[in-house]
């Protein structure tokens, strides 16, 4: 059993190929991300500011946009070259004040002028809503007028101001485990059986129950190493944040880990050949992998679609991974999650019980 | 007293409702090669799979070493050696660590180097299974049947796909498993290979064996045990007055050259003489093969499908 376990563990390491998509690639998964949402905080993109008024209402917007750190700003001398820039794509916006700017007499001239590339609608959008409230800020106190409504904002769970991109490392972590379970189970077994390894092991004495645990077992303890190498990037590198218990977050993966593989096992169970099973994992894994919420919350679904989503597996698994670790809650905050998961657990148990076989009739 | 090492009673394997094996029977005595031969579909995979205990039969009955498979497969499973037709092994570990890896399946230990050597394998232990040749693969294959150190090995189509000399090396691994007291069952449609290896034969056709015997009885009961070639211009009009010895026939595809097969030996001379009269360029005389035995007993069955 144990050398069965060793021999499996070695397999796995010594497949290349299944290792690079097991682990390199949630890794670069996370390093992109990661440049864009990681460390850095929030920045929206590059522009320039092109300030030929220079007076004391210029000055004080210019500041505004360095201090508030969403953008990064680039100087260039000129208002042609900063334009060059963004026909290049090296830019997104420029901000242009016209020596006449904010002077009283009312010209088209006295405003302020943004230049933008249109692939870049998000960073002028945030810019010119930006400037139009400082401005309108700027005019209230110029006439001394105080506005009637304004917004009071109030961030909940204190302490806890998780990013994107933490949201999308718990989401990679729950993608890596999704992916290399469903996949390697699926391909790994029908493999096995189009290569007869599985009715050559059921000719020897072995009890299948120790093959099938073997191979669950060296997998997750792959799992763990794909657990580990993803969060030491995600927050070493590139600045996120487990704020919950770690091992909770772990004990969840190797959870899902385990539906995963049963999933697997289903697969393996149904599809005739190596390529069946590979196409028949692959349409249970992308549909998850776009819908089940790795990259954005499901709730920014269609309420229809939204209501289908958040019974597929990775779908609970992911927010109570989040809930751990983004809040630090239990994750039997919400038990309907946990039942989902459970629930789906015992669907595929069952199911591979009933259909898996390691021989054909 | 011969002992019966494997007894088939009755067996028939259905699949909806075609039996791929269909209320066979047969014995095999310890210490001897048993083959069983047959086209393609004949039924020899799956009665060899259903022996070994990786099928389930329709109904019948199969012994191994007196156990009732039904029964006892675990204890059958301890004393038998499988090489499966066309099978890989792990693709990522080498020789030697499969070889460990299986005897750990038996509990047992065993040295993968010795065991190895056996099929001169031994220098390729740290090597994985995809860098062997073919025949390397096939050697291997059948060393990994050996690991339990078997009382019966079975070995399913082992030279099928083979380079002639891939094939005979093979041959001789097959008759050292034999010298050590072990009794191999073995299927085959190289009939020349099965008339070397097998002390006995059954010819499967349709999921029935149709014939079985001692390899060489089974040669001495062919309808024509004799049979003369020759190559001959001035055989033109004279064809029939050869019908009464037995059938001539055009050898495929060449103009003069024939093939008479005898339905009597002692007729022997008399057609020689009578060949002799037409000056034949060549002539051969040889005696019935067992792959004259098996065409005459299944070809029949090709016809009368093909008919319908």
């Amino acid at each position: 059993m144990f050398k069965l376990l060793g021999a499996d563990l070695k397999m796995l390491v010594r497949n290349k190929q299944a290792l690079f998509w097991s682990l390199f690639f949630p890794i670069i998964f996370i390093v992109i991300f990661g440049l864009f949402f990681g460390k850095g905080g929030n920045i929206s993109g590059s522009i320039s500011i092109i300030d030929t008024s220079n007076n004391q209402t210029s000055q004080s917007i210019v500041k505004g946009l360095k201090d508030s750190n969403i953008f990064t700003i680039k100087n260039y001398g000129s208002l042609d070259e900063a334009k060059n820039q963004i026909q290049a794509g090296k830019l997104s916006a420029v901000v242009y004040f016209p020596p006449t700017f904010a002077s009283t007499t009312q010209t088209p001239s006295n405003a302020v002028k943004i230049y933008y590339d249109p692939a870049n609608a998000s960073t002028s959008n945030i810019l010119n809503t930006y400037i139009d409230k400082f401005i309108t800020g700027y005019t209230y106190k110029v006439n001394n007028i105080k506005p009637q409504f304004t917004i009071d904002a109030e961030k909940l769970n204190n302490n806890k101001q998780f990013t994107y991109f933490d949201f999308v490392l718990v989401g990679i972590l729950g993608l890596a485990l999704m992916n290399g379970s469903i996949i390697g189970i699926a391909v790994g077994i029908s493999k096995y059986r189009e290569d007869k390894i599985l009715k050559r092991i059921v000719s020897t004495p072995l009890k299948p129950w120790k093959f099938v645990l073997a191979e669950v077992f060296s997998r997750l303890l792959i799992n763990l190493i794909q657990i580990a190498l993803i969060l030491t990037v995600g927050t070493v590198i590139f600045d996120g944040h487990i704020y919950g218990s770690l091992s909770m977050v772990v004990g969840l993966a190797l959870i899902g880990g385990i539906l995963f593989q049963l999933i697997g096992f289903v697969i393996a169970a149904f599809a005739k050949t190596t390529d069946a099973a590979q196409g028949m994992a692959q349409v249970v894994t992308i549909p998850m992998m776009f819908l089940a919420g790795i990259f954005f919350p499901i709730d920014a679904l269609p309420t229809w679609l939204s209501n289908i989503v958040k019974f597929l597996p990775l779908a609970p698994l992911l927010r109570m991974m989040r809930g751990v670790a983004l809040e630090g809650t239990s994750p039997l905050q919400n038990p309907a999650d946990m039942a989902i998961v459970l629930g789906w657990i015992v669907v595929a148990l069952a199911l591979s019980l009933y259909k898996f076989r390691l021989t054909e009739e | 007293m011969i002992e019966k090492v494997i007894e088939v009673k009755n067996l028939v394997k259905k699949y909806n409702n075609f039996a791929a094996v269909d209320n066979t029977s047969f014995d095999v005595y310890r210490g001897e090669v048993f083959g069983l031969i047959g086209e393609n579909g004949a039924g020899k995979t799956t009665t060899l799979e259903i022996i070994e205990g990786l099928r389930q039969p329709t109904s019948g009955e199969v012994k191994v070493l007196g156990f009732d498979i039904k029964k006892h497969l675990r204890e059958v499973k301890r004393e038998i050696g499988i090489q499966l037709q066309s099978s890989a092994y792990y693709h990522y570990l080498k020789l030697d660590e499969i070889v460990d890896l299986f005897a750990s399946f038996y509990d047992i230990e065993v040295d993968p180097v010795g065991l190895l050597k056996q099929v001169g394998l031994e220098a390729k232990r740290h090597e994985y299974v995809n860098n062997l040749s073919g025949g390397q693969k096939q050697r291997f294959s059948i060393v990994a049947s050996l690991i339990n150190d078997p009382e019966i090995v079975f070995l399913d189509e082992p030279t099928t796909g083979l380079d002639p000399i891939s094939r005979r090396n093979l041959w001789d691994i097959i008759s050292a498993i034999k010298k050590k007291g072990k009794t191999i069952i073995l299927t085959t449609h190289y009939m020349e290979e099965a008339e070397i290896l097998c002390d006995r034969i059954g010819i499967m056709d349709n999921g029935k064996i149709v014939a079985i015997d001692e390899t060489h009885e089974l040669i001495k009961h062919a309808k024509h045990p004799i049979k003369v070639k020759f190559v001959t211009k001035g055989l033109k009009k004279d064809l029939e007055k050869f019908s009464v010895f037995g059938e001539l026939d055009y050898v495929a595809g060449k103009e003069y050259h024939y093939e008479l097969v005898l339905n009597k030996k002692s007729d022997l001379n008399k057609v020689l003489k009578e060949i002799d009269k037409y000056n034949p360029i060549d002539l051969t005389v040889s005696k019935a093969s067992l792959e004259d035995v098996f065409i005459e007993l299944t070809g029949r069955n090709i016809m009368e499908e093909e008919s319908v």
